[in-house]
């Protein structure tokens, strides 16, 4: 018989009859209490903050609403959300004029925050221009969906909002489904407002104005968030309630340790754990293990393409062609994702979407025989580099690398880097070769070339300029006839893949191993646990 | 007595205000310092899918790092003049609440490791030396090169191990109290006196059980060179004339030792301990991080990590301030020790 601490209180209070005991309830409640582990930390409860942390993302999507959410669908055993499905959290429901400029958005007339306020179009317009206007993370990201300023969201009625675009736009609906886009009482938020500070940033920062299916009981920042179930929440796919009474957010920085807090049932949920206890986890009865392949990433290897050599399309082709990819993904990942090369077609894809299998494959003769062509037969030197952050996967595969591209002739000298270094050489673009990983938070094939391979900005990893991608992701991006739609992404991920600005390589499995009887687990776009799909059986 | 009193206050006042151009240079190092590392802190924090050129500028402008870095100095020195010691980006928070909120975490920590150490050390010490090359001795020995050469991150896992995963006697290992328990009332920051104050036994027992661990894993780390001091320190004094009158003069064995060799042997003891205290407090990260202790050390090393400026510099100017305090109060411990220590 396993005796530990908290059997031996429960059972001397149930010996002595004492049901109205608070460590009774609390035997009671552990059951409808979800603890979930995690080695990073929340560092705000407003997720648009600059600065703002993946975990704040998750927790604000379970403390706020936004207009709209995205459904969610089977892929294999395992749940994934599906942005092709939209459907309304705080909206009832919505309707788009047929010339598609005109969204019209029904509120939830019985919606409530959690102060008890009644929920008004009034909020919702003031929540709106605050994402579009504030100096936060959102305007950037609504952007994306067509939506710039205050005057494009007009209240029609209390609880009706009309939303209007210049052009119709594929992601304005996606845009109101994203962490940025929560949905704030306004009246309480104003309170907090200074002159210097018109939306309130600051208070939100540890406060929260919200009407979510959570509300925060403490935020103590790199130790815990503690939210209890907000029982007149109807935001929910089918109305429901979440399962979950209360949900423990807890920073445990050793990743043994929540591996062990698991293994022994006193954790239910993490979703960071080492890649090396994962094998462990599936064996063990107390805990199972969700892996999902991370459908809206990517893990790549980029070159730069303004800087010589890599500015040479045949440079780039030889690196592509002399890669061990399924050596380097057993290495690196023991082959736990979905792969991202040795795709079985040239020249047009099967289907436009991306990230797919890019016909990429290892072959030695090729690569040596396009150096040559590049002029560069001798090979050439380069450095590699890669973050700290990313040292468990990224130091085996740079290892199979330089060994590999040492045969074609070229000497790489691996460079491991700070996390903030790396990210300040990768933004002012001062990295020649290096590896890193990217996920998009709205998965559609224009999105992704809109983001990661055009313009002079940040997420362009390999500052890549073709004026074909810029032109058909503008194109694709207001499409509303989807033959059409479907044409041009496939042209843009043809040309990607002639062209090699970067090396695809897979998409990572997300992993979230918790108690075997914690059930419904969804693989989100954010890529955090989302506590109201979640029931323990 | 009172001439006594006033020379020790004398003294402890003389070493506060000689101590003050130490900090300062400790502050503008620590300031420059991380001016030059690599990596920017705006690049980091705005990193969000969406984050441009324009949100990074913005930020810069917002942190104030866009100033040149003499006039980010003097703006710095101005705010820590008037105790705002900035805000920290990875949590959020002012770092001066931050820090006093996970001070006295750190604090309880290693004065309980500090007791634990000192309550093993000094007797064994005292054993070893009485019996010098005996079994004893080499078992001494034995233990302070074990607790030296593991190191903390591989005792605290072991240790979590053993109790917590296969035993099942200690609380799981994370934070000051269980989870699920309520903390105590905020009035010193000490758990253990907090709850000591407010009466609540069962809260104090689970704050101990939940300290014992990262406590013992600490003190293993600091037992050698307080053991090993001890035991050098007497065998010196020992060998002195005076203990050796003494047992002439037929006094009880348990006397010469614990009131005329130990009390004599303290002094050096008493030095190595402040050092000790200085150095765990800021080394023992590890231990922090392993038993997820929200203590200051690992606070300022994810700060370091993630560039978060204003932290990092708070931690040391934190660390050579308790430095200072440490070094004064040793300088009047001494004095109760040895009186001849107190005359200038």
């Amino acid at each position: 018989m396993n005796v530990n601490r908290r059997s031996v209180l429960q059972g001397v209070s149930g010996l002595t009859g004492l049901a109205s005991l608070p460590r009774v309830a609390f035997g009671q409640s552990r059951a409808e209490t979800l603890r979930y582990v995690t080695g990073n930390n929340v560092n705000t409860l407003d997720p648009t903050v600059p600065g703002s942390t993946r975990e704040s993302f998750g927790l604000a999507m379970n403390v706020y609403d936004r207009l709209f959410a995205f459904g969610r669908k089977k892929l294999g055993d395992n749940w994934v959300f599906d942005s092709t499905q939209i459907r309304g959290e705080l909206a009832k429901g919505f309707q788009i004029s047929a010339d598609g400029l005109k969204i019209t958005v029904m509120l939830r007339p019985d919606a409530v925050w959690h102060d008890g306020s009644p929920v008004t179009a009034e909020d919702i317009k003031w929540s709106l221009d605050r994402a579009v206007s504030a100096k936060s993370l959102a305007p950037p990201q609504l952007s994306s969906g067509s939506m710039t300023s205050p005057d494009q969201f007009r209240i029609v009625d209390d609880h009706t909002i009309e939303v209007t675009v210049p052009k119709p736009d594929r992601l304005t609906l996606a845009n109101l489904c994203v962490p940025y886009a929560i949905m704030i009482n306004s009246k309480l938020a104003k309170q907090h407002v200074t002159a210097e500070d018109p939306w309130a940033l600051d208070w939100l920062k540890s406060n929260s104005a919200a009407g979510g299916a959570y509300i925060v009981d403490s935020f103590k920042p790199n130790e815990s968030v503690i939210i209890h179930r907000n029982e007149a929440w109807k935001g929910g796919a089918d109305g429901r309630k979440p399962f979950f009474t209360r949900i423990i957010v807890q920073t445990v920085p050793e990743p043994a340790t929540r591996a062990n807090l698991i293994e022994k049932g006193d954790a239910d949920l993490s979703i960071d754990l080492a890649a090396s206890d994962i094998p462990t986890m599936e064996k063990s009865k107390k805990a199972k293990v969700v892996s999902v392949p991370q459908t809206n990433g990517f893990t790549h290897i980029s070159m730069n393409t303004q800087l010589a050599p890599f500015d040479n399309a045949k440079v780039r082709q030889a690196i592509a062609a002399a890669l061990p990819y399924e050596d380097m993904f057993k290495a690196a990942l023991f082959t736990r994702g979905r792969r991202l090369y040795g795709g079985d077609w040239s020249g047009s894809p099967p289907d436009s979407d991306f990230p797919q299998p890019i016909p990429l494959k290892t072959d030695l003769a090729r690569a040596k025989q396009l150096l040559a062509e590049a002029g560069m037969p001798e090979g050439f030197k380069t450095t590699f580099a890669f973050s700290t952050g990313q040292a468990a996967t990224a130091e085996p595969m740079a290892a199979l690398l330089k060994e590999a591209l040492g045969k074609a002739g070229i000497e790489v000298e691996i460079q491991k880097k700070p996390d903030a270094e790396f990210a300040t050489l990768e933004s002012d673009k001062k990295l020649p070769f290096y590896t890193d990983g990217a996920t998009a938070w709205l998965p559609a094939t224009f999105y992704f070339f809109w983001l990661y391979f055009t313009r002079d900005q940040r997420w362009n990893f390999s500052s890549w300029k073709n004026t074909d991608i810029e032109q058909l992701s503008t194109a694709a991006h207001f499409e509303r006839d989807s033959a059409k739609y479907d044409d041009e992404c496939k042209k843009m991920i043809s040309i990607f893949a002639q062209n090699v600005p970067l090396i695809m390589l897979w998409q990572p499995n997300h992993d979230a191993v918790m108690a075997s009887n914690i059930d419904g687990y969804t693989y989100q776009f954010y890529r955090q646990a989302d506590f109201r799909d979640l029931k323990r059986t | 007595m009172r001439g006594t009193v006033l020379a020790i206050a004398r003294r402890v006042g003389q070493r506060l205000l000689s101590s003050i151009p130490a900090l300062l240079g400790v502050v503008v190092i620590t300031f420059i310092l991380m001016r030059v590392m690599p990596g920017d802190p705006a690049v980091f924090f705005a990193s969000g899918p969406s984050a441009g050129k324009a949100e990074i500028e913005e930020l810069r402008h917002k942190m104030g790092l866009d100033k040149p870095i003499p006039v980010q100095l003097v703006l710095y020195l101005k705010d820590v003049a008037t105790g705002d010691l900035g805000r920290s980006l990875t949590t959020g928070q002012p770092v001066s609440t931050d820090m006093r909120r996970r001070l006295p975490a750190s604090l309880e920590l290693t004065f309980c490791a500090l007791f634990i150490a000192l309550l093993f050390a000094v007797p064994l010490g005292v054993a070893a030396a009485l019996r010098p090359g005996s079994p004893v001795d080499h078992f001494v020995r034995m233990l302070c090169t074990l607790g030296v050469c593991v190191p903390t991150f591989v005792s605290g896992l072991l240790l979590i191990y053993v109790f917590y995963y296969l035993l099942g006697w200690a609380p799981d290992p994370t934070a000051r109290i269980d989870i699920f328990a309520a903390s105590p009332p905020e009035i010193t920051g000490f758990y253990l006196i907090d709850f000591a104050l407010t009466g609540e036994w069962a809260g104090w027992w689970a704050a101990f059980t939940q300290l014992l661990l990262p406590a013992c894993t600490m003190a293993l780390f600091v037992l050698a060179p307080l053991a090993r001091m001890t035991r050098a320190s007497m065998l010196s004094v020992l060998g002195g004339d005076f203990i050796r009158t003494a047992s002439a003069m037929g006094l009880s064995r348990a006397r010469i030792i614990v009131v005329y060799a130990l009390r004599n042997a303290l002094l050096p003891v008493l030095t190595i301990t402040g050092i000790v205290f200085s150095t765990m407090l800021g080394a023992n990260v590890l231990v922090e991080k392993v038993f997820s202790w929200p203590g200051v050390a690992s606070y300022a090393l994810d700060a370091l990590l993630a560039a978060d400026y204003a932290p990092v510099q708070a931690f040391v100017l934190l660390m050579a301030t308790i430095f200072v305090m440490v070094n004064v109060l040793i300088d009047v411990l001494y004095g109760i020790a040895d009186p001849r220590m107190s005359v200038e």
